[in-house]
């Protein structure tokens, strides 16, 4: 399997998921492929709205950084990994900010799915979601909902699902291998 | 009241948020407010510090931005984090505009739930989010069409200088549909078959000579 994942540690936060999420990976890596973006030392600009992507130069991001470099290892894998500490209650703003740059990969055109608008598929495959999240002090089971179904919806408007989320307090980088190993 | 309109869309003066922001103002001021409101626009992160301030000496606070993958913009996201608790004694109010091009509510209900939990972890008095869709189709429809969503946005302006609430009932009619109905989904299939909800995707992709290269996958493995 093909694994991305997406770590949003930032300034400011404890720097626990980086050291975790480097553990599973080395968990994960003699079985599958993974790729590691930690995108507080990457060049992410924020996505302006401008919708060249989807009408001047189809699926391609006018924006030059180095999202360029995320985008075909995303459209490869089979399992998009989302790996955030909590900030004020949602995964952070670098990731959010790289989760927006996502929106060439679908169309503008909207179809029905599930009986609700949603985007048309650009690509015949797109890699499933999962979550990694760190709590913060006050963290709690609403909290967390909140997230799990925010990015259930995202999914949805990414034609695939959220397989797992996985919390650092809760979870070690050994049962992700489990979990993925058995996915 | 010192009140403060933060307009988190990534496209600045040029978005639709600021379009509603202009009706929300008209009806706002309708009431004999005269005192400016300050708009302080996301997209300018150079004056980041200016925002925080401004945020800092509002009492009465509206942030509306366009819904992005199903959430706030990353921008919005980032002034979220930088807030600072409501001090006990006088929480700050505030309300969220959350505005998108899909026709139904149902996608924006998921975020109003985070930015209902992010006003009681903050202090803050949640004035309620405001969910508003079909919002991107104002940039090409005629002003005749807008007519009732602009009266909309007025009202609500209206009511929140009288009462410095946002108004429940009104906000209940404008998130409608919540889902699609039966008959909506059979329309939307007809009109879909007829290829009318990509007639704006296509007129533009055409305007932008990109048409041949509308199904292009570039980063297909």
């Amino acid at each position: 399997m093909i694994i991305t994942i997406l770590d949003g540690s930032m300034q400011g936060s404890s720097g626990e998921m980086i050291a975790f999420v480097e553990k599973a990976e080395a968990r994960l890596q003699p079985k599958h492929t993974v790729r590691c973006f930690h995108l507080q030392n990457l060049n992410i600009r924020h996505c302006n709205g401008c919708w060249d992507c989807w009408w001047k130069t189809p699926g391609l991001c006018a924006i030059k950084d180095d999202m360029e470099s995320i985008y075909p290892v995303v459209m490869q894998s089979d399992l998009l990994v989302f790996a955030s500490p909590l900030m004020a209650g949602f995964t952070s703003s670098v990731l959010k900010r790289a989760s927006d740059r996502l929106i060439p990969l679908i169309h503008p055109y909207v179809i029905l799915n599930q009986g609700e608008c949603h985007h048309k598929k650009r690509y015949d495959k797109y890699p499933d979601f999962a979550l990694i999240l760190e709590r913060e002090p006050d963290t709690d089971d609403e909290d967390i909902a909140i997230v799990k179904d925010i990015y259930r919806r995202f999914a949805l408007n990414f034609h695939c699902s959220l397989k797992h989320t996985w919390l650092t307090h809760m979870h070690s980088p050994q049962d992700i291998a489990h979990d993925i190993h058995h996915f | 009241m010192t009140f403060t309109i933060f307009n988190g869309s990534p496209r600045y003066k040029k978005s639709n948020s600021q379009t509603l922001t202009e009706q929300f103002l008209k009806g706002y001021h309708n009431q004999g407010k005269t005192e400016p409101v300050k708009i302080c626009y996301l997209a300018r992160a150079s004056q980041l510090a200016e925002h925080l301030e401004a945020f800092r000496q509002a009492e009465e606070v509206i942030i509306i931005f366009p819904l992005y993958t199903d959430c706030m913009p990353g921008m919005v996201k980032e002034f979220l984090e930088l807030l600072p608790a409501a001090g006990n004694k006088n929480p700050k109010k505030l309300g969220f505009i959350v505005q998108s091009g899909f026709p139904e509510a149902i996608h924006s209900v998921y975020v109003e739930r985070y930015l209902e939990k992010y006003a009681r972890r903050r202090h803050y008095h949640y004035l309620g989010t405001v969910i508003k869709g079909g919002v991107e189709s104002i940039r090409s429809m005629p002003p005749s069409m807008n007519k009732k969503l602009f009266k909309q946005f007025r009202e609500l302006g209206d009511n929140f200088a009288r009462t410095g609430q946002l108004p429940r009932e009104l906000m209940q009619q404008m998130r409608t549909p919540l889902k699609m109905n039966a008959v909506g989904r059979t329309v939307f299939r007809v009109i879909s078959l007829l290829g009318l909800p990509d007639m704006y995707w296509k007129k533009m992709l055409k305007k932008h000579g990109a048409y041949h290269l509308r199904s292009s996958r570039p980063y297909a493995p």
